[in-house]
């Protein structure tokens, strides 16, 4: 269903009325959490006192772009023009790349001054043995884009000595500005209704719903987009679906928009279909038309469409820049990283080979430590303080009770640390200095990183918090996790669950409405919005990095729900 | 009056929208409106919605007064039709939701309430935003009035970080600890 959400959450239910009531509640929910990722960004380039090379004029200066892989190699990405007889250039060519939250994105910048005799020769035919090497400067991505400015200057470093011997000399700054290209802020809202739909279900009207996949050149239409399911309606008018120009491709590529009877055996009835762009649902909406559903039939070796009497209508088309994940990073918005640890006893012993928070002397981390490296790597550049509050739970410090949150630094009166190195040098040393106990609570540590955030959100601050919870067992307390979660849901803050071991964390579903239902407090209180993510390590243990990456990806779109909550999506530039 | 005054205190709370509604198995096309009650004689009510069938807006403010006593609010969903105003569904916003453990006075909140129609069955969501007023001579000059998320009153105490705070409610019966291991 690519970016739609689940079929199973809707089918789950037995009861039609049931089932479409859990099905619009989901794609409700789904609809809200979803925001704005893999941002494309504008890179453009300058740089200020670069080395003269030229005895007679000026340096002759281009810039190479590579994007550094986990493995240490330079893949290039784009190479600049030439700028002649200049010292201080501002390239005219940009580089466009796309932003990933969830990635560590390192660019390796070097500059070169160009030979006069190459000056007529294709960039990209150039040797680079051939030129004067300038300087070498590397950042990453999410550096350039936390700025306020979006500008990030840095040092070009020249060393003399190819071996890397001795200190590199400081050989002028480059200059790298993002700017977020306009597709990915612009938002089309349209609502869409239909009219004189088909009888499908034997006795009443059909419960209709819209499902808009975007058109690829080969293989299956990939979904972008699902209305609520309406109840015996033949006329329905849906709910404002939202899409932005990003997730379509442009406004003139198009889109199948198919309206399905809805079955609570997830085995949906198809009641006809549109193929448009919102360039022609926009022309639609301004003509006040209406374009007739078709249905393809197969005669004999050739597929034919049907029109049928039904129309599918546009009541409104509107497009609008819309304040994304990367503007509040540049207005002074913050995500801070939190982390939780399970001390609990069926770890076991930390001194034994086979323990979960075995301590390798070869240096070789354990899960818990990858964790923590793998997720904190990522967070770390979108807090300028880094400082960040590490918990423990489920352990018995000397001669005290069992404790469900304690700091891991040993410290009664403050829980962060310094540094992503802060939290494993806390961790480590809280392994020789605690007993592990039990059960496995989630409560107490939650609770405590939703005080702070409450604490942040009453001072005014700019802050997300992220939480990450770290886990080798079930929860004992599910109904108070649930109830703690749902109080979260309305404060500026997000809870990652990571399952190392071999348990069963089947029960931990729950928690992601992701894969499972909204959550709902037994008094009635619905979460405000999905703020859980978890996936078991064993996923990851399997060499597939990307998992974690998915763990993190759903972060800008929970974060923006936060602040979109109050009015759902709000043009705000 | 003074007496009265300082012994009570108003909610301000905003009716936003509503999902998923249904009358009679069916959806519902127009005329949906919200009434907040403290108690039968002290209510406030949305205007009747014209559009958003199922899903209705109304980002309508309602303040109500209300004493220290009061521990829920009641929100309840009707709809008007040919044969009188119905009831599509009731919930219950209990004030701890608002005044919770660690979360400030005057703090705004954005609360979401499933709805039970007459017959206990579920029947849509309920989303509101509310907070509770403290009296004017009370409030801090900074507090905004807009409901948009921009914070909560300065005058919140500040918590030991990391350490729940010793007033608070014991998370669990049963005599599970809670506390800190005192490093040596």
């Amino acid at each position: 269903m690519g970016n739609c959400c689940s079929e199973v959450a809707g089918g789950r239910e037995a009861g039609g009325g049931r089932a479409a009531a859990a099905g619009n509640d989901a794609v409700n929910h789904f609809l809200k959490s979803r925001g704005m990722y893999g941002s494309q960004m504008e890179l453009s380039f300058s740089a200020t006192n670069l080395r003269d090379r030229d005895v007679l004029s000026k340096s002759d200066p281009m810039l190479i772009g590579y994007t550094k892989g986990k493995d240490g190699t330079l893949a290039e990405a784009f190479r600049t023009e030439v700028v002649f007889n200049s010292l201080n250039p501002t390239w005219i060519t940009k580089h466009t790349i796309t932003f990933e939250f969830e990635a560590v994105q390192t660019l390796v910048f070097c500059a070169y001054d160009i030979d006069t005799q190459f000056h007529n020769i294709d960039v990209k035919m150039l040797k680079l043995e051939e030129q004067q090497f300038l300087g070498e400067a590397s950042c990453v991505l999410s550096e350039v884009v936390t700025r306020p400015s979006r500008s990030l200057t840095l040092d070009l470093l020249y060393r003399e000595d190819p071996t890397m011997s001795g200190n590199p000399r400081h050989c002028g700054q480059l200059i790298v500005h993002a700017e977020e290209c306009i597709s990915s802020k612009t938002l089309v809202e349209m609502v869409l209704r239909c009219s004189d739909l088909e009888l499908k279900d034997l006795f009443s009207k059909s419960d209709p719903f819209l499902l808009i996949s975007k058109i690829v050149e080969v293989g299956l239409p990939i979904p972008v987009c699902k209305t609520e399911v309406l109840k015996n309606d033949h006329s329905p008018a849906w709910k404002p679906v939202y899409l932005s120009i990003q997730q379509v491709g442009s406004k003139e590529s198009p889109l199948m928009i198919e309206c399905f009877n809805f079955n609570s055996s997830g085995k949906h009835d198809l009641l006809g279909k549109v193929k448009k762009s919102l360039a022609e649902l926009e022309k639609l909406h301004s003509n006040g038309e209406g374009e007739n559903l078709f249905l393809t039939t197969t005669v004999g070796h050739n597929h034919q469409n049907k029109v049928l009497k039904s129309q599918l209508f546009v009541d409104k088309f509107s497009q609008s820049s819309q304040r994304t994940f990367l503007d509040y990073l540049a207005g002074g918005c913050e995500l801070n990283f939190m982390v939780a640890v399970d001390f609990t006893a069926s770890n076991g012993n930390s001194r034994l080979p086979d323990s979960l928070h075995y301590l390798d002397p070869s240096g070789r981390l354990n899960a818990y430590q990858r964790t923590i490296i793998e997720v904190g790597e990522v967070l770390k550049f979108y807090d300028s303080e880094k400082r960040f509050p590490a918990w423990g739970f489920g352990a018995r410090p000397i001669d005290g009770p069992v404790s469900h949150c304690f700091n891991l630094n040993g410290s009664n009166n403050h829980c962060e640390v310094d540094g992503i190195q802060g939290i494993m040098t806390a961790y480590t040393s809280a392994l020789y200095n605690v007993s592990l106990a039990g059960p496995t609570l989630f409560g107490p540590v939650i609770s405590n990183a939703a005080l702070i955030a409450s604490q942040s959100l009453a001072n005014g601050g700019k802050k997300y918090f992220v939480l990450l919870i770290i886990t080798d067992g079930v929860v004992t307390d599910l109904q108070e996790t649930i109830d703690a979660l749902v109080k979260a849901s309305d404060l500026p803050l997000s809870i990652l669950i990571v399952g190392v071991g071999g348990a069963d964390f089947k029960e931990m579903e729950i928690f992601d409405a992701d894969k499972g239902e909204r959550l709902e407090t037994s008094s009635g209180r619905i979460a405000s919005r999905d703020i859980v993510q978890f996936i078991p390590f064993r996923d990851v243990q399997s060499g597939e990095i990307s998992v974690f990456q998915a763990l993190l990806a759903k972060l800008p779109s929970q974060f923006l729900s936060y602040m979109r909550s109050s009015n759902d999506i709000q043009p705000n530039i | 009056m003074d007496k009265v005054h300082k012994a009570s205190r108003t909610l301000e709370i905003t009716i936003l929208s509503a999902e998923n509604l249904s009358l009679n198995r069916k959806s519902i096309k127009k005329n949906v409106y919200v009434i907040a009650r403290v108690d039968p004689t002290n209510f406030g009510s949305t205007t009747a919605g014209f559009e958003g069938g199922s899903n209705p807006s109304w980002n309508e403010k309602l303040a109500l007064d209300m004493s220290f006593q009061t521990r829920f609010i009641t929100l309840e969903v009707k709809c008007k039709t040919s044969s009188g105003d119905r009831v599509v569904g009731t919930a219950s916003l209990p004030l701890s939701d608002i005044l919770g453990d660690y979360t400030p006075e005057s703090c705004l909140h954005f609360l979401s309430y499933r709805l039970r129609d007459s017959r206990g069955e579920k029947n849509g969501i309920i989303n509101v935003s509310a907070r509770v007023k403290v009296p004017v001579e009370s409030m801090s000059p900074a507090v905004t009035e807009n409901p948009v998320r921009s914070g909560c009153s300065s005058s919140w105490k500040q918590p030991a970080l990391g350490v729940p705070v010793g007033h608070q409610k014991s998370y669990y019966g049963g005599g599970v600890a809670r506390g800190v291991p005192i490093w040596s």
